[in-house]
């Protein structure tokens, strides 16, 4: 079964006037995936979403959904449907009138597409709202009027833009919840702009990180979390980041500043510079290792919060609980040689 | 901010001085109205007269009525606020919203007929409605409202549309309304109040003016702020009735003003808080 929304990006590249916002972005989205860009704020992602869009030309490059060249086509003309960050409802129009309106500029009767707009609200959980105008709702209440508005057209494409940023952080997961449960039910594909790398990990089939107008990697939440791809997607990605730190790196062994060693699983033949990565999650206390002064201890209930320093560089430690560490001592660490992960100090790629 | 005695009395103070200097000439005038002409030019004035409604009837009725002058002033204000509406709102749109070659200046040059004298333009508009042939008629007079009431319009839509966020009317594009279909179901209902406070705003300007109808108009459209003047002779000045016509010529003024009060003060205000001017 060949299905609707397969969206491809060529060699995009945007300018406005002298800045470059996308140097060269290309994009493979698979027709049904939950898509995510993800990046910090001016990394061109959300310039990317308003590409698909139509709301953005591009300076060079194509964009094809379900293999056709659309790059020179208007948003109107390309059935996809789009969250705004600030979900752009139409202040004068009820709920009602608002989701309906979509069916309304393509020539829908109003009955049907009255039914239509009600079985969207039911949806998302506002079909009791239908009377109100957007200035009468919360802000959770607004957003899913934006989302009734998108899918009640059925369209190929959902772009949505930080959808949930607007919203307080207990809304905010369950909403997450309920968007990942209706894209799946839905079965369209979904593009999701957002800067939150927890909201990437828990809703995307796929995350493209961007940085500075750049794609560097594109890969499952899973992949990038496990092998991120350059030294900013390593620091990026992951709460508390991954500790980063110079080192030594002959054979299979990595040699730190302050003398300590450590075995890992590649090895080089030349002896070479590096930036040694791992997961604060991945380091424990050991009986061998790099030796480390406890700076502080952050209990967070469930699991503790370590920062160290080595060597005057401040790493961090995630333990299910503080075990006998006390603040000031000096203890050795250290961690699997499988979760170790290498950078080039120069091009910051993977080694 | 704490509302305190002595604050509200200052406040009250403040204002009841500013309404007395401002109603007096309105109130002195509706007095005049109704007194004969004898009383007018009483000295000491009299404050307790006998009132006559005899110059009401000389102005609305007679040899001396200033209905046909009204009758003028309506349709040279409708139809000018009308044509007005009618150019500024799309042009208001466009220069908000569209990008095309020239644009930053011609927002400007929309504006460059408020900078000068009006005074200095009735002479060359004199020259070219003789050209033309529009000297008194209801065709010319329209046209030269038109030149200081547009750009002002314009001047003010703008303002309006600039307030409306751009992502509404993506939105509107994305849901395949297009862009004029956008404009109508989406943008302009969001105007309303703008495009009413314009036109109200255009309406007094035209309603008010003087200096051209009296230059360009004539015998054939003679609005009333011209036809008081019938009044003012040589000989002798009819103050009771020339009061009355006054009064004659301000009601509509006032009801529209009293009937817009909080949609002006509204249109007076925006932009200057952001956002503040829509709802």
């Amino acid at each position: 079964m060949t299905q609707r929304g397969s969206i491809r990006i060529e060699g995009a590249v945007k300018k406005h006037d002298q800045l470059t916002v996308l140097h060269g972005i290309d994009l493979d989205i698979k027709a049904g995936e939950f898509f995510v860009l993800l990046g910090p704020s001016g990394s061109g992602k959300t310039t990317t979403l308003r590409v698909l869009a139509g709301l953005e030309s591009l300076s060079a490059g194509k964009v094809f959904m379900d293999d056709e060249d659309v790059t020179s086509k208007e948003p109107g003309e390309r059935d996809v449907a789009m969250v705004f960050q600030s979900y752009a409802l139409y202040p004068h129009m009820s709920v009602q009138d608002n989701i309906a309106f979509p069916l309304k500029m393509i020539g829908q009767n109003q009955s049907s597409r009255n039914l239509a707009a009600q079985q969207a609200a039911t949806k998302v959980n506002i079909e009791h709202l239908m009377d109100r105008k957007p200035g009468q709702l919360s802000g959770g209440q607004q957003q899913r009027v934006a989302l009734a508005r998108a899918i009640v057209r059925q369209p190929r494409l959902f772009l949505l833009d930080e959808p949930l940023s607007n919203l307080d952080a207990k809304l905010r997961l369950e909403t997450r919840i309920e968007l990942r449960k209706l894209q799946r039910s839905l079965n369209v594909t979904t593009v999701y702009v957002t800067h939150d790398q927890e909201e990437a990990m828990t809703l995307a089939d796929r995350v493209a990180v961007f940085m500075e107008g750049k794609i560097v990697q594109i890969d499952t939440p899973r992949n990038i979390f496990a092998r991120p791809a350059t030294l900013t997607v390593a620091s990026f990605i992951g709460s508390p980041p991954m500790n980063l730190l110079a080192a030594q790196w002959q054979g299979s062994t990595i040699t730190f500043k302050n003398g300590g060693r450590l075995q890992i699983e590649q090895s080089t033949a030349s002896a070479r510079e590096v930036i040694f990565g791992v997961r604060p999650s991945d380091l424990a206390p050991s009986a061998e290792g790099v030796s480390a002064t406890v700076e502080l201890i952050e209990d967070l209930g469930d699991n503790v919060i370590v920062a160290l320093l080595v060597d005057q560089q401040p790493i961090k430690m995630k333990l299910p609980h503080t075990q006998l560490i006390k603040e000031n001592e000096t203890i050795k660490v250290s961690c699997q040689p499988s979760t170790v992960h290498l950078f080039d100090p120069l091009t910051g790629q993977r080694l | 901010m704490k509302q305190t005695i002595p604050r509200q009395l200052m406040l009250f103070t403040a204002a009841g001085l500013l309404l007395t200097v401002w109603a007096f000439p309105v109130i002195w005038g509706i007095l005049t109205s109704f007194k004969t002409e004898r009383d007018v030019l009483a000295y000491p004035p009299v404050w307790i007269f006998t009132p006559t409604l005899d110059n009401y009837r000389a102005v609305l009725s007679g040899a001396d009525s200033i209905l046909p002058n009204l009758w003028s002033s309506i349709v040279v204000s409708s139809t000018a606020t009308l044509l007005t509406m009618l150019f500024a709102v799309p042009a208001a749109y466009a220069i908000a919203r569209l990008k095309y070659p020239g644009k930053q200046t011609s927002g400007f040059y929309v504006l460059v007929t408020q900078m000068l004298p009006p005074v200095g333009l009735v002479i060359p508009y004199y020259l070219v409605l003789q050209r033309i042939g529009g000297l008194d008629t209801y065709s010319g007079l329209i046209l030269i409202f038109m030149t200081f009431s547009l750009p002002f319009a314009i001047w003010l839509m703008v303002s309006y549309f600039e307030d409306i966020p751009l992502e509404m009317e993506e939105a509107a594009l994305l849901d395949r309304a297009g862009r004029l279909r956008a404009l109508w179901y989406v943008i302009l209902p969001q105007v309303r109040g703008g495009i009413a406070v314009t036109t109200i705003f255009v309406f007094l300007n035209s309603w008010n003016e003087f200096m051209f109808s009296v230059l360009l108009g004539g015998n054939r459209v003679r609005p009333v702020t011209v036809a008081m003047f019938n009044f003012i002779s040589v000989e002798q000045t009819q103050w009771a009735r020339l009061a009355a016509a006054a009064i004659v010529a301000m009601a509509p003024v006032i009801l529209i003003g009293l009937a817009a009060q909080r949609h002006i003060v509204k249109g007076l205000t925006v932009g200057a808080v952001k956002g503040g001017g829509r709802r």
